[in-house]
Formats: structure tokens, C-alpha cells, sequence
């Protein structure tokens, strides 16, 4: 009985709760105007180091505040960890973070106007022929272990693990100039001098690369290149490790963290004399994704964090009353694009990588020009980057003291793109599909690669786009390292959505994809074999620029033949390029001489940050 | 003696199993349409000829007979090879192993020390509404999926801060004491072992009862009710070890199980383990590795299998003399 | 006999309740077509991730109201960089029953274009709100449902003949053959199944249609199924293979293959019925891990599994709860499918050790 009064009663508060679901008031929302203002937080100038000579040793002198000593910072690297602590072995970019902790260049990058400033050498001259590089190093500054860095040192990491072709060689193989490669000779124990046997612009950039205690590397480099593949990998301890960077490495625990402590050898002094770094320990969480990341920070594990899309509204919403401050970097170095195959040619079995039909469509400038025009960067940014970004038109990134400022960025034009597409002879029929010339329906595949949320997403926009001109696009995503190989080994693809990082500083970086015959000129790839074969007349200018813009040593020279490449890629539409997104930081606000800037992100001056343990807002 | 003999034999029969399971999984490995050089290619700043040198050295230009003869010829010999990375195999499943058998090991002593009580309850409540609740609530436990479980916890350790977000240690794990490290580890397990717990609590707790109503049901039980001993005599004197022996069969699988549902809860905690190895190491095709975790994770299957199966015979005689 | 099961599983109020939510499920996929107001690929890019709609039936003078939504306006605030939705309320969006809408091919057959429900051309209705392509939540949780509770049924008719001679062929034959057979079983069986699933998805050569994809993933799910299912079969042909008709069935001459496809399998038909209701579910999972993964099915497809993948983001799960209704849908599938499964089994044999 009281069974059946239950089953009655529950039926009735159902039937009333889908009521009271289905009667639903409209009640105008009043519109309440938001107008807290929102604090930005103006980047401060940095002062940059200066070179001081106390007592005769030739310190860098740190011009920011003075702080105080002592604490821990958090930090956070994405992926499996670190795969060495050898600088020189370097082929990921984690390993080349964290090993660059540790040991430092000859020269880094002013941060704020991408120069060239000083680090373990304290100057330089370069004769007016551009090719001998004078270095003046620090006088009586030492490694970690207390022994003195020396010309011995820089002679002994160029001569013997760079140019001798240890470990990754990528430095080697870009400094190969017709057959050459630089000398390199010591004058004394502070002069070092660099020729190189053409003018060659890139290479002065290319002094940031690390130097080894050649104390410590001599007999890693004496047992062959075997042995040094493996030397100072993630299973060398602690205490093998003499470093020149301001901090050293304490502990590793795989796919969890690596922890640096400070070095108390370091040559960087604050204006009161005392020794940098102030900060004790210095942890790189290893987070799997960018997910747990934003987790770790949430959950105060982590000090600082770059954000994107939707996470940065949260975190300004939090900002006002919260722990950490935002920082705006600006464009990111990363780029984002569309590329068609280009390639006309035929595999060994006879083949061709691309249909001839495909052949023509992509080789029509109009076509290529009809697809940028089509392309919505506008809703991309505010879908797939929550507004975090910036539609982008050139090769460099938007960052790049090289960027082409006169090229104009433009807004979708659907009309447009019909308008090219007519004059190159292409018909709609009456359900709007699009036929070419000859009566073949413009269909092609769309490949990316598999798993990244932000590519698949602009796939499927970029495919409803193109539908709107007719064309059928089988949008693909597969498995990275597949995309890879058909990209740089098997060339059958048609169009493909690919991300490249670029160096904001230095355009010759991106000789590899632009020159005909780089090993990433991807759109219009050539085996080694075929050599220089179907070069298009615009390639042909591209390897011009890109030649001569390595040899002039002058930045204003340079700046007219980037210029130009961009010019020639703006027009030429090999790569469509998408958005940039826009890089913003947080970080705990108890960290003091925080100077983010666009190049060197918000650590770059790690020793000069301290933790402050007032509670006022600056 | 026959014990001794039964589990050497028993030893030497998993050698073909495992050699089975090496060339299935080298095979399909290698069936792959995956190129293991292929982030070294896309890399601007490697050569052509640091290509090539990386594609010798990992044997990728021999016939796939002459590679798995190569592979099994070193894996016997101890020498896991390297990575595509060239860290050396050996050494990265060295440091996830115990952190895996860790995980795993909780949680079957945990679902044991739950399952066989609620199993045998169930039982003894044989079609009594504790009976319907208890399987119906650990269906609930079965039907969530477990990254999605692992998701909603670590949003839940984010909201109220009570755990630490995924890993195995704090970032000042080195400069604790021994029981700060014991309670760290402890604390950092927590989740993980919940959601795991969850989802294999339900096939214990089954097949415990199970086992528990065939005894009920057998005649010396009925036997030693006729007699007139008390019902708690009956069932946790007599009842309780026939049922719980063959339970000691399914830890084997149970280990199998867990294996492969550790895989997904790894990952979304970050938990240095085998099953996010492995993942990682199947996404970017990386041979070496993705051979020996798969390998490893069938030694540790078949080891487990093993051991219960020594654990039946000194528990139950009988085994021994049918074998 | 399955018309006693079905019976039995009346009786029992979980199993009842549970038979009645996968009725429903399978009903609404299988009109999948009809009842979304949008179809897979539909997508409004001015409304990524919009909330759901609010459909109302009073309108704001207190009046009843044939019931309306409003649309939403997609706004980006410069100063706290942060993308709003606000509801358009210019204009009120009736909701139509039964009428025109997206033309689509019901079962991919018939041409039709009524829906359920939809509203006028330039409004939009999106009960469960959008994703990050502005796609309609609701509609493509109806279409990757269908891939989703279908997959698992799949992966069960290509491994459950399989499996069935594998095992009645060792269990009959014995000898070295039925020792060689369930060896390599075992080394199937030996990998953990995760691990050799993930491998398996991660050869699936590139540039396969989508339906390729389904099917091939289909045939990995069944691959590692198979062989725990074969074992089990061996050992019932073992017992069965006694039996005074299979003997009498040799003693006339009939052939191996006869006596093990007509005399034995068929003895098999209850535990058949039972395995496949108890493992459907583990495949649903491991369907929903795959594509969680990125390696099972990949967009544009749908499938709730892939859907969820955008739950995995942190601020997804704060801010746009919506997208977490496939991690519920599949939660309710399995939990209902286990309690049939349960129930089956007590019905068959109160004491069955099947797992």
C-alpha cells in the first residue's frame, strides 16, 4: 500500500518538475554595465646589465632593483621532459631550455631590442670586410667548479665539439659556407677570433651557443662521437655538471620535474656587489599537456604560466583579487598555415606525388589566391583563440624585427575569391559545385595532424570555407608522424594545415623551408636527387633574397631582401598563413623584477628575480 | 617435490607464450605505416646525413626478419637497445616499472580487502534488496569512464585543494624526512587509486558471490548446516575457503586488467607510470620502447599469472595431484 | 528462451529501467536524422561554444506563449579579452514542430527535410549549446551516439564467429593442434589489451575515409576480444564433444567441420547470448578511450568518446558544462547495459562464474 503511494507521489513530483520545465518565464536580463576598469600592467623598461671590472674580474653588473635572497620558483615544460643535459646534443626544444639554464653563450639577445648583448664575453668587433669576429671575453670569472672560464674553453667547444661534428650538428651544417667552415684561434686567455671565409650575417647570433668547461668535456670528446651521444645524458648525476649559467642542476626525477639550485660562481652582480642569483632553487615541473598545466597553476603548484584562448579570460576575471599578474607579450613566433602541393614531378616508379589535375589547380595563382580569400582568419581568432590572436599575412612573425610592415593584412572576400576563380576559367554548376576548366570537380584532401585540438578545429572551418567556392574537401587528420612523411618524404598530399616556429631575430632560420632546395621547402618539395629541377621563376628570386640577405652584414641591407621574400610570399600564396595567437603570461606576483618582454618572454633575466614579501601593488 | 616439479614446469611453459607475444607485437609494430625518423626530419635544424645515421642505427634499412632476429637476439642478452631519442630503453622502464607495480599493487590489496567482504554479503543476502543495492552501486562504479572519472577528480582536487594535481612527488620531495616522503606519496596516490578501485571493484565483488552461493550450494555445506552448527560457522569456517580459493586464479587477470586501465588514468593524472610510457612511445612509433613496455607489460601479466597459480597449489592440494 | 529472458528481465525493476532508457537511446538514434534540428556537420561560426538555448512558453508580459528562444550575439570585450554572449532580444525565434528545416536522407535512404523541431531560418535552437565550431551539441551527441552504442555490437558479430571457431575447432580437434591453437590465444591474451588496442589504433594507415576508420576500429576492437572469447568456447566444446549425438554424428561419417558447425556451436547459443551482453559495454568504453586519446574516431565524425576530448580542458568543465552531456550519456548506456547484463546472468544461472 505505502509502496503504491510512493510510486503515485513520484510520478506526480515528475510530472510537475518537467512542467515546471517547460513554463519557463522570459524576464528581461537588466543590463548591468561592467565598468570596473581593468588594470594593465604596462611593461616596465628593462635596465639592462652593465660590465663592471671589480678587483679585476670583468663582472656583468645587474642594473634592476636590488632584491633579497633566498626561495623557489616553479616553473613548467610540456612533453615527456628533458631527453639530455648536454647542450650540444640538444634535439628537442625542452632539452635545449634546460640545458641553456645551465650552460651560457658568448652572447645572448637584448630582450627588448633584439641586439646582441653580452653574457660570458663581455664585447666585440668585427672588421669592416665583415669577416673576422673579435671576442673579448670576461677576465677571472669562473665555472661552477671554482676553475676559470678561458679563451681554452670557447677555442675547445668551437673547434672540438662544434665544427668537429659532435652531437647534434645543426650549428656545424649551418655555418658550411661554400665548403668552409670558420676558424677559430685564442689570442691570450681573454681574446678569441672568429673568420669566416665569406661575410656571413647569421653567424654573430650564432655565438649564443653554449660553451663547455673543456676541463670536463676534454675526455668525453677524446672517446669518439658515441660516447658524447651519451655524455651528461638524464642519467648523469648532479655533481658531474660544471656549469657557467646561473643555475646547476640539483635533482631529476623523470616525467616529473627537474630541479636546478643556484650557482654560486655565477659572474652577474647586483649594484650592491652581491653575487645573483637571488632565487635558491630554480623547478621545472614535466606536464603532459597544456590541461594539466592550467591545473597546477590553479592549484598554486606552479609560479607562472602562459595562457591561451579561453583561459585568459578567467584569469584576468581573477587578476583583481588574486595572487598573480597577467603580462601581454604580444604575438607569439609560432605561425600557423595552409599550403598546397605544388610539385609537378614524378616519383621513381614514374608517378606523379600530385594528380595533374590537382597539378594545375594548385599551380593557378588565382586558385591559391581564391582559397587566402576565402579563408575566415577573423572568426578563426575569436573561435579557436577566444580572441587571443591576430590574423596574419608574412612568413615572419608578427614579432620580427624583420617583419614587412607594408604588407596589409584583409578581411575575407568570398565575392573576390569567385571573381579569380572565374577568370581562371572554373564553373559552378546549379547545385554550386565548382568544375575547372576541363570539367573536373575540384575536389582534394585536407590533411592535418591528429590530436591537436587548435589544427582540427581551424580544418573544419578552413573545409566549410572552401565549400562555400564549390570545392569538395576531404578534411584528414592524421597521425603526426604519418603527416610528416608524406610532407617530407612521400609528397602526396594536396593541402595541409602546419604550424612553423620561426626566430623572431633572424630570417636566414627559415632558409630550410624557403630556398628550392631546403629540406622543408615543403609546397614544392625536390628529392636530393632530382636537385634543382622545375625551379619557378619566384623561387628562383626567393633563393636570391634568401642568399643575399645571409652575406650582407648591414640590418638595413637585410631588411630590403626579407623584405622582398615576404613580398614575394604575400603575392605568391605558396603558404597561406592563419593567426598568430597572442602570448599572455601570469605570474605569482610575489616575484620581483619581473621585465616581460615580446623576444624573451618573462624569465629572462631568472637571476635578477627575486621574491618580494611585501604585499604592495606596483 | 611435485610442487617444485609443477612450478618449474609450469615456469618453463610461459617461454613460448612470451616469444608468441614478441612476434606479435614486433610484427605489428613494423606493419606500421609510421616513420619513427619522422620528427628528426621535420626538425629544420637536423642534416640529412644526421637522418641517415639515426636510420642505421636503429636498423630500419634491414628486412623485418633480420630486425626482430636483431631484437630478440639483444633482448635475450639483457640490452633493451635505445630510444628514438637515444636514452637508453632499459633506464626509462626502470623508472616507471615500480611506480606502475605501485599503483597497481594498492589497488588490488584494496579491492580485495572490499570486494570479498561485499561479495560475500552479497551472497549470504542472496536476492535481498542489500543484495540488488550492492551490485547496482558497483555497476555505477564500472559504467564511468575512467578518464572521465580521473578528470572530474582532478577538477574536484583543484576546487577544494585537498590533493596535489597528478605526479608522484612534490617539487621538495628530496629534502623531506621519511615519513614526509611516505605521506607525500601516500597523498599523491590517492586519486588514482581511487578511480582504479572503482572501476575493478565490481568483478571481484561478483565473482565472490559468485564462488560464495556455488559453496552455499555445495552438499558439505548443506551437510554442516544438517548438523546443526551455528550459520556463522557454516559460512566463515567452512564456506569462506573453498570460495575464496579460486578467487586466487583471477589476480592474474585482475593484474591484466589493471594494467591496462592504469593506461588511461596515468595519462590524465600525469602519473609517472608504464601505461603513459607506453602512449607516449606508440604516438611518436618509437620501436625500441614500445617493444619493451609492451614486453614488460606481458612479463608482468604472465608473472602474475603465474604467481597465483604457485598461490593455488600450496593452498589447495588437490591442484597438484590432478596436474 | 529469449522470449523467457526478456520476461524475467521485465520482472526486475533495475533491469526494467534499464531496458526502457536503451529503448529510448536506440529509438532517438535510430531517428536521429529526424529529431536533431541540425545535421553532423552543420555549424554557425558565429556561435562557437554558445550556451544552450532558452526556450521559453511565458513571454515577458506574463503571458502565455507558443514557445520561443532568442538568439545569441557574440561580443569580444577588449578589455578583459573576453568573449560574451549576450541574447539577441530583438527578435523571438518560434519554435516550429514538424516542419522544414536542414534537408537530410533519413537512413540515408529517403530525402526529407521535416525535424522534429526546429525554428525559422534565421534563429537558432541549440538545446545543449555549441562546440568549438559553433556545432549543435545536442544534434551530434544523436549522430556519434550511433556510432558509439553501434560499435561495440559490431566489434561482437566479427569477433563472436571468430571466436567460435577458433574454439570449436581446438576444443574438438585436441592434440598438438588445440596446444598450438590456444598457445597463441594466450600470447594474444598475454598483451595487456589497452596497450596492444592503442597500438593498434596507432597503425590505422593515414588518409582513410571515415567510414574506413569505423570499420577498421571495429576490427581492432573485435582482435582483442577475440581470443579470451575462443578460450572459453574450447572449453565448453571439451564437455560437449562427449555427448552421445556428437559421437553418434562421427560414427555416421559427417565431416569436422560439420560436426563442430552443426552439432556443437549451436549448444553454445545461451552462453553466446550472455558474453555479448556483458562485454558490449567494455567496448563502449574502449571506444570513448580511443577516440579520448585522439586514436578511435576523428573529426568532423562525431562520436561521444571524441566529443569528450574538449571536456578535457579545464576551463571547458568550469565554464561550458554542456559538453560534458557525452561523459553522462555514456555513464547512463553502460550502467544500463550492466544491469541487464546482471540480471541475465542471475536469470540463467544464479551461480554462473561468467565474468
Amino acid at each position: 500500500m505505502t509502496g503504491r503511494v510512493f510510486r503515485v507521489l513520484l510520478v506526480l513530483v515528475l510530472i510537475a518538475l518537467l512542467a515546471k520545465a517547460c513554463i519557463v518565464r522570459d524576464v528581461p536580463q537588466k543590463i548591468t554595465n561592467n565598468t570596473k576598469t581593468h588594470q594593465t600592467n604596462l611593461a616596465l623598461i628593462y635596465p639592462m646589465q652593465k660590465n663592471v671590472n671589480i678587483n679585476g674580474i670583468d663582472y656583468l653588473q645587474s642594473q634592476a632593483p636590488v632584491g633579497t635572497f633566498g626561495g623557489t620558483l616553479v616553473s613548467s615544460t610540456i612533453g615527456e621532459g628533458p631527453k639530455t643535459f648536454n647542450p650540444f646534443n640538444c634535439k628537442d626544444n625542452t632539452s635545449a631550455i634546460l640545458s641553456g639554464v645551465m650552460y651560457d653563450g658568448l652572447f645572448t639577445t637584448n630582450p627588448v631590442t633584439g641586439e646582441v648583448a653580452p653574457k660570458l664575453a663581455k664585447g666585440y668587433t668585427i672588421s669592416p670586410d665583415g669577416k673576422v669576429y673579435t671576442i673579448y671575453l670576461r677576465h677571472g670569472i669562473k665555472w661552477s667548479d671554482g676553475k676559470p672560464i678561458t679563451a681554452d674553453d670557447v677555442v675547445f667547444t668551437w673547434q672540438n665539439i662544434i665544427f668537429g661534428g659532435l652531437g647534434d650538428t645543426s650549428t656545424r651544417d649551418s655555418l658550411v659556407i661554400n665548403g668552409k667552415l670558420p676558424t677559430v684561434r685564442k689570442y691570450g686567455d681573454d681574446v678569441v677570433v672568429f673568420v669566416t671565409p665569406e661575410p656571413y650575417a647569421p653567424f654573430l647570433r650564432m655565438l649564443s651557443t653554449s660553451i663547455a668547461p673543456k676541463h670536463v668535456f676534454y675526455k668525453a670528446v677524446q672517446k669518439g662521437s658515441a660516447y658524447f651521444d651519451s655524455f651528461l645524458s638524464t642519467n648523469a648525476k648532479p655533481k658531474d655538471f660544471v656549469v657557467s649559467g646561473a643555475f646547476k642542476l640539483k635533482e631529476y626525477v623523470p616525467a616529473q620535474r627537474v630541479v636546478f639550485e643556484r650557482n654560486p660562481n655565477y659572474y652577474e652582480i647586483n649594484t650592491k656587489n652581491e653575487k645573483l642569483p637571488y632565487l635558491d632553487k630554480l623547478v621545472y615541473l614535466i606536464v603532459g599537456d597544456l590541461n594539466n598545466e592550467v591545473l597546477k597553476f590553479e592549484a598554486k603548484e606552479l609560479d607562472v604560466i602562459s595562457l591561451q584562448g579561453s583561459k585568459v579570460a578567467r584569469y584576468k576575471s581573477l587578476e583583481p583579487h588574486s595572487d598573480f599578474k597577467l603580462y601581454n607579450l604580444g604575438p607569439d613566433t609560432g605561425t600557423m598555415y595552409i599550403s598546397m602541393n605544388l610539385n609537378k614531378r614524378k616519383n621513381e616508379k614514374g608517378k606523379y606525388y600530385v594528380e595533374p589535375v590537382k597539378q594545375k589547380w594548385f599551380n593557378d595563382l588565382n586558385f591559391r589566391r581564391a582559397v587566402d580569400y576565402a579563408i575566415d582568419r577573423k572568426n578563426m581568432v575569436l573561435n579557436i583563440a577566444n580572441g587571443i590572436g591576430v590574423p596574419l599575412f608574412t612568413p615572419e612573425s608578427l614579432n620580427s624585427i624583420y617583419l614587412n610592415k607594408k604588407l596589409k593584412p584583409y578581411d575575407k572576400d568570398i565575392n573576390n575569391a569567385k571573381i579569380l576563380l572565374k577568370k581562371s576559367g572554373f564553373k559552378l554548376d546549379e547545385k554550386g559545385r565548382l568544375f575547372d576548366k576541363e570539367g573536373n570537380r575540384v575536389e582534394f584532401n585536407l590533411y592535418t595532424n591528429a590530436g591537436n585540438t587548435e589544427r582540427e578545429a581551424i580544418g573544419v572551418m578552413v573545409k566549410q570555407d572552401l565549400e562555400d567556392l564549390g570545392m569538395k574537401v576531404n578534411f584528414k587528420p592524421i597521425e603526426f608522424n604519418s603527416l610528416v612523411n608524406k610532407l617530407v618524404s612521400t609528397f602526396d598530399w594536396d593541402m595541409v594545415i602546419m604550424g612553423l616556429t620561426g626566430s623572431p631575430l633572424e630570417p636566414n632560420g627559415g632558409k630550410n623551408v624557403w630556398l628550392s632546395d631546403g629540406r622543408l621547402h615543403m609546397f614544392n618539395m625536390r628529392t636530393p636527387q632530382e636537385g634543382k629541377v622545375g625551379i619557378l621563376p619566384w623561387e628562383k628570386e626567393l633563393d636570391m633574397m634568401f642568399e643575399k640577405g645571409a652575406l650582407a652584414t648591414k640590418f638595413e641591407d637585410r631588411k630590403i631582401y626579407y623584405d622582398k621574400y615576404q613580398d614575394i610570399v604575400y603575392n605568391q600564396k605558396p603558404m597561406i598563413y592563419i593567426y598568430s595567437p597572442i602570448r599572455i603570461v601570469a605570474i605569482r606576483d610575489k616575484f620581483k623584477n619581473i621585465y616581460p618582454s615580446s623576444l624573451g618572454g618573462i624569465t629572462h633575466n631568472i637571476e635578477e628575480i627575486y621574491i618580494g614579501h611585501d604585499k604592495i601593488h606596483n | 617435490m611435485d610442487t617444485i616439479k609443477y612450478i618449474i614446469k609450469r615456469i618453463l611453459q610461459t617461454i613460448p607464450l612470451l616469444i608468441i607475444v614478441s612476434m606479435i607485437s614486433f610484427f605489428i609494430i613494423r606493419l606500421s605505416p609510421v616513420d619513427p625518423l619522422a620528427e628528426l626530419k621535420l626538425n629544420p635544424s637536423v642534416s640529412p646525413e644526421t637522418v641517415e645515421k639515426e636510420r642505421a642505427r636503429l636498423g630500419l634499412d634491414k628486412p623485418i626478419i633480420i630486425q626482430y632476429g636483431k631484437w630478440a637476439f639483444s633482448f635475450v642478452t639483457g640490452d633493451l637497445g635505445v630510444t628514438s631519442t637515444g636514452e637508453k630503453v632499459s633506464q626509462k622502464l626502470g623508472e616507471r616499472i615500480p611506480n606502475t607495480l605501485l599503483l597497481t599493487t594498492i589497488v588490488i590489496l584494496l579491492t580485495w580487502l572490499v570486494g570479498v567482504p561485499l561479495g560475500i554479503i552479497a551472497a549470504v543476502r542472496w536476492k535481498t534488496n542489500l543484495d540488488r543495492i550492492l551490485t547496482v552501486l558497483t555497476s555505477i562504479g564500472m559504467a564511468i569512464p575512467s578518464f572521465f572519472f580521473a578528470v572530474l577528480l582532478l577538477m574536484f582536487a583543484v576546487k577544494t585543494g585537498w590533493f596535489p594535481i597528478g605526479g608522484l612527488t612534490s617539487p621538495n620531495f628530496a629534502d623531506m624526512s621519511f615519513g614526509g616522503k611516505f605521506w607525500d606519496i601516500t597523498h599523491h596516490l590517492i586519486l588514482p587509486v581511487i578511480v582504479l578501485f572503482t572501476i575493478s571493484l565490481a568483478g571481484l565483488q561478483r565473482q565472490m558471490r559468485a564462488n560464495m552461493l556455488d559453496v552455499l550450494d555445495s552438499d558439505y555445506v548443506k551437510f554442516a548446516r544438517a548438523k546443526g552448527l551455528s550459520e556463522n560457522v557454516v559460512i566463515y569456517k567452512h564456506a569462506l575457503r573453498n570460495a575464496v580459493n579460486p578467487m586466487i586464479t583471477l589476480l592474474g587477470f585482475e593484474f591484466a586488467g589493471l594494467l591496462s586501465g592504469a593506461a588511461l588514468t596515468e595519462y590524465v593524472f600525469q602519473y609517472p607510470g608504464l601505461g603513459r610510457l607506453i602512449l607516449e612511445a606508440v604516438l611518436k612509433s618509437d620501436i625500441n620502447l614500445v617493444m619493451a613496455s609492451l614486453m614488460m607489460g606481458a612479463i608482468m601479466l604472465v608473472a602474475g599469472n603465474l604467481i597465483a597459480d604457485i598461490l593455488l597449489i600450496i593452498t589447495d592440494p588437490r591442484i597438484r595431484s590432478k596436474s | 528462451m529469449i522470449r523467457d529472458l526478456f520476461k524475467a528481465l521485465w520482472k526486475d525493476k533495475f533491469a526494467r529501467v534499464a531496458l526502457v532508457i536503451l529503448g529510448v537511446i536506440y529509438l532517438a538514434l535510430f531517428l536521429a536524422d529526424f529529431i536533431a534540428p541540425y545535421t553532423k556537420d552543420f555549424s554557425d561560426r558565429t556561435m562557437a561554444y554558445v550556451p544552450p538555448s532558452k526556450v521559453f512558453t511565458i513571454d515577458e508580459n506574463g503571458k502565455f506563449s507558443k514557445p520561443y528562444t532568442y538568439n545569441y550575439i557574440r561580443e569580444f570585450d577588449q578589455n578583459t579579452l573576453e568573449i560574451k554572449y549576450n541574447t539577441d532580444r530583438t527578435k523571438k525565434h518560434y519554435i516550429k514542430f514538424f516542419s522544414k528545416g536542414l534537408p537530410y536522407k533519413f537512413l540515408g535512404l529517403i530525402p526529407m527535410n521535416r525535424h522534429l523541431f526546429t525554428t525559422d531560418t534565421d534563429g537558432r535552437i541549440f538545446l545543449l549549446g555549441t562546440d568549438i565550431n559553433g556545432r549543435d551539441v545536442f544534434s551530434r551527441l544523436l549522430f556519434g551516439g550511433r556510432i558509439s552504442m553501434t560499435i561495440g555490437f559490431l566489434a561482437l558479430f566479427v569477433l563472436f564467429p571468430i571466436g567460435l571457431l577458433y574454439g570449436g575447432i581446438s576444443g574438438y580437434l585436441g592434440g598438438k593442434t588445440d596446444m598450438i591453437m590456444m598457445r597463441f590465444a594466450e600470447g594474444v591474451m598475454s598483451i595487456p589489451s589497452f596497450y596492444l588496442l592503442i597500438i593498434l589504433a596507432s597503425i590505422l594507415p593515414s588518409g582513410m575515409t571515415s567510414s574506413q576508420r569505423f570499420m577498421l576500429i571495429v576490427l581492432i576492437l573485435a582482435l582483442i576480444g577475440w581470443a579470451g572469447f575462443a578460450r572459453v568456447v574450447r572449453g565448453m566444446v571439451l564437455s560437449i564433444k562427449t555427448e552421445d549425438y556428437v559421437q553418434a554424428a562421427q560414427a555416421i561419417g559427417a565431416s569436422k567441420l560439420r560436426i563442430i558447425i552443426k552439432h556443437i556451436l549451436p549448444q553454445t547459443t545461451s552462453f553466446v547470448i550472455v558474453a555479448m551482453t556483458l562485454s558490449v559495454p567494455s567496448y563502449i568504453l574502449s571506444e570513448s578511450g580511443l577516440s579520448f586519446l585522439g586514436l578511435g574516431i576523428q573529426q568532423p565524425d562525431a562520436s561521444w568518446g571524441n566529443m569528450l576530448k574538449e571536456a578535457q580542458e579545464f576551463t571547458n568543465i568550469l565554464y561550458r558544462p554542456w559538453l560534458l552531456t557525452p561523459g553522462f550519456l555514456i555513464f547512463v548506456s553502460v550502467l544500463a547495459f550492466n544491469l541487464i547484463g546482471d540480471t541475465i546472468r542471475d536469470v540463467l544461472d544464479p551461480k554462473s562464474k561468467i565474468k
